[in-house]
């Protein structure tokens, strides 16, 4: 049996579309976090826009009959319809460089024939300690040991990696 | 007993060897960050034995879970 994913048909379907639309879009904050291994508990996917005003993300949520609900006097700006209930639009990442910049260093992760962006650990940590807020606070030394604990496991393959080339020569 | 070609024995025995390296790898990420908390340096391993997709799935369950006691 397979195992369950995070993502219900739906989520999966917007996503999707968004990705076939080419839409520029990341996953941020602790979410893309725990893709990354760090131990840390979320309700919701931040995903971060290149440009929301962009029609391209219009035509593709209507595909999959979602829309994008500009922001209004009570209501942050959102995702709505089948599937978008998951998804929180980010509008600005503290203490980070621009939307172009941060892609050009994030990683990525299949998702069905695409790839999903997803901002790096050390980013991550880098915008909740310049956003600081009493959340956020919570949250940072958490991402801290799983950054050390990332980077050693990346150190270790290396290590694995160059050992095992070095007995095949 | 017998279980899908392996015995309770044979898994328990292997449960103990993957907890002995869990546990020497905790050390040596503990030696270089002495300040790191065990219990998240033992969790984020343990996690990245996973896939990213389960890791986020169990994420969000315990989020939702912990949503649901607090309501």
């Amino acid at each position: 049996m397979a195992a369950p994913q995070p993502f219900t048909e739906s989520e999966i379907r917007l996503l999707c579309a968004l990705l076939r639309h080419k839409v520029k879009f990341m996953v941020v904050g602790l979410s893309a976090a725990t893709l990354q291994g760090a131990p840390v508990v979320t309700q919701d996917v931040d995903l971060w826009f290149e440009k929301l005003g962009d029609p391209i993300i219009a035509r593709a949520l209507q595909e999959v009959g979602a829309a994008y609900v500009p922001p209004s006097h009570l209501n942050p700006p959102m995702l709505a319809g089948p599937g978008a209930e998951l998804f929180d639009i980010v509008l600005r990442m503290d203490g980070l460089g621009t939307f172009a910049d941060e892609a050009r260093n994030c990683i990525r992760i299949p998702l069905g024939r695409h790839r999903l962006k997803v901002l790096r650990l050390d980013r991550i940590l880098a915008s909740k300690r310049a956003a600081n807020r009493p959340k956020d606070q919570l949250a940072i030394p958490v991402l801290e040991d799983a950054l050390a604990v990332t980077q050693a496991s990346r150190a270790r393959q290396k290590r694995a990696q160059r050992t095992r080339r070095a007995s095949q020569k | 007993m017998k279980r899908h070609g392996t015995t309770h024995q044979d898994s328990a025995a292997h449960a103990r060897r993957w907890a002995r390296r869990l546990s020497a790898r905790v050390e040596k990420v503990l030696v270089a960050h002495p300040h790191a908390d065990p219990d998240n340096v033992r969790h984020t391993l343990i996690l990245l034995e996973q896939p990213p997709l389960e890791r986020l799935r169990r994420s969000l369950t315990r989020g939702r879970a912990a949503t649901l006691h607090r309501k």
